[in-house]
């Protein structure tokens, strides 16, 4: 009875709704803000009732959490792991350093602005976010997933060139192993 | 008072007697300052190690007198069996930053010193361990010299956001608060060229 468009579309919205209920998360700490992930995973906040979870991999991971200043030599690690996690895949910047630089903005080895670099779908402010904070972004995130348009990978697929092109400049000696997604 | 540091007192001492330039006094309980010429260094050290029981390094950190143009280096020793901390500091010159290697004496020293070798540019004969160490791919001057300009660094090679034109200084904000004035060396080398 239904066209092929209206199908696709029910089906995105059942993709979707099973998606935002399990984000699994990449065990990757940068900067200082992964101190703030054992007690929002932990019995106090519980942030599994919505479905968030630790992941040991990259590669079974949804979500991958800037926690933090991000300085170059970091950076190069968390390009390779945001490149071999699989789809539907998440960035989340966490923290004032990924937004403006926080109180790192005049380092010499730190990067200022997350998006320049990596597709960023939510931004948490705060110089530490405490975990009610990191709750109610996960809980933008679902909304955005929900409504389809938490579309970071894809943005970062259709603009590759230009994200390379930033992470060259700030990586001086590319030596980096190019993924054929 | 001479009565409460006897130990310290006796190592005073005895650093007297054998060192004649070395200038050592007492600063508080359980520790004392030593300040040597810098070609005296590795013998004391040697001294110090072996025959006065400073078994361990507990750290060794250089600092950067750019108005003397001088590095300073300082290497706290303590001593397990006289429960003392020893302060020894050396003055190299900034030009030519080049001293001798401990590591023969605590092996710990080799890894700080790759860290200077780094972050200041000090070139320790006799260790063969100078390579990259924290820095990856790093090509301007050592990043904690007080002539390299971080900010200028940080400007030219990252992105900055708009919307942080109205930061303050934290140095200017605090003087005009408290009303002191900003030293005169502090303002020479203030990342904003005060006047």
């Amino acid at each position: 009875m239904y066209n092929d468009k209206e199908a696709s579309k029910i089906v995105d919205i059942i993709k979707n709704f099973a998606r935002k209920h399990s984000l699994w998360i990449v065990a990757y700490g940068t900067g200082c803000g992964a101190i703030e992930l054992p007690p929002t995973m932990t019995s106090r906040y519980d942030a599994e009732r919505f479905g968030i979870r630790g992941s040991a991999t990259p590669r079974q991971a949804d979500v991958l959490l800037i926690t933090g200043y991000l300085s170059v030599k970091t950076l190069k690690r968390v390009i390779r792991t945001y490149e071999q996690m699989q789809e539907p895949k998440y960035v989340i910047g966490f923290g004032s350093c990924t937004i403006n630089g926080g109180m790192y903005w005049d380092s010499y080895n730190t990067i200022k602005a997350l998006d320049r670099y990596l597709p960023v779908d939510v931004y948490i402010n705060g110089c530490m976010p405490r975990p009610e904070a990191v709750i109610s972004g996960f809980i933008k995130l679902q909304e955005l997933i929900a409504q389809g348009k938490a579309d970071g990978a894809k943005r970062y697929q259709e603009n590759l060139e230009w994200y390379r092109e930033n992470q060259r400049k700030v990586i001086k000696n590319w030596r980096m192993p190019e993924y054929n997604w | 008072m001479d009565k409460d540091f006897i130990n310290e007192n006796k190592t005073i001492e005895e650093i007297k007697n054998t060192f004649h330039s070395a200038e050592a006094k007492l600063q508080r309980k359980n520790r004392i300052i030593v300040k040597l010429r810098s070609d005296l260094i590795p013998p004391f050290l040697s001294y110090a190690k072996n025959y006065l029981s400073f078994d361990h390094l507990a750290h060794f950190s250089c600092v950067d007198w750019i108005e003397d143009n001088q590095f300073e280096l300082v290497y706290i020793l303590y001593s397990y069996e006289k429960n003392i901390i020893a302060i020894v500091k050396t003055r190299i010159d900034r030009e030519k930053a080049e001293f001798v290697t401990v590591k023969h004496l605590w092996r710990q020293a080799e890894t700080f010193e790759r860290e200077f070798h780094e972050m200041y540019g000090i070139n320790f004969t006799g260790n063969n361990r100078l390579t990259e160490f924290i820095l990856e791919d790093w090509d301007d001057i050592p990043p904690m010299r007080r002539d390299f300009d971080t900010m200028q660094y940080s400007k030219e090679n990252f992105y900055t956001r708009p919307g942080r034109e109205d930061a303050q200084d934290v140095r200017e904000v605090i003087t005009k608060k408290s009303g002191e004035k900003i030293p005169d060396f502090a303002k020479e080398f203030s990342v904003r060229k005060l006047k």
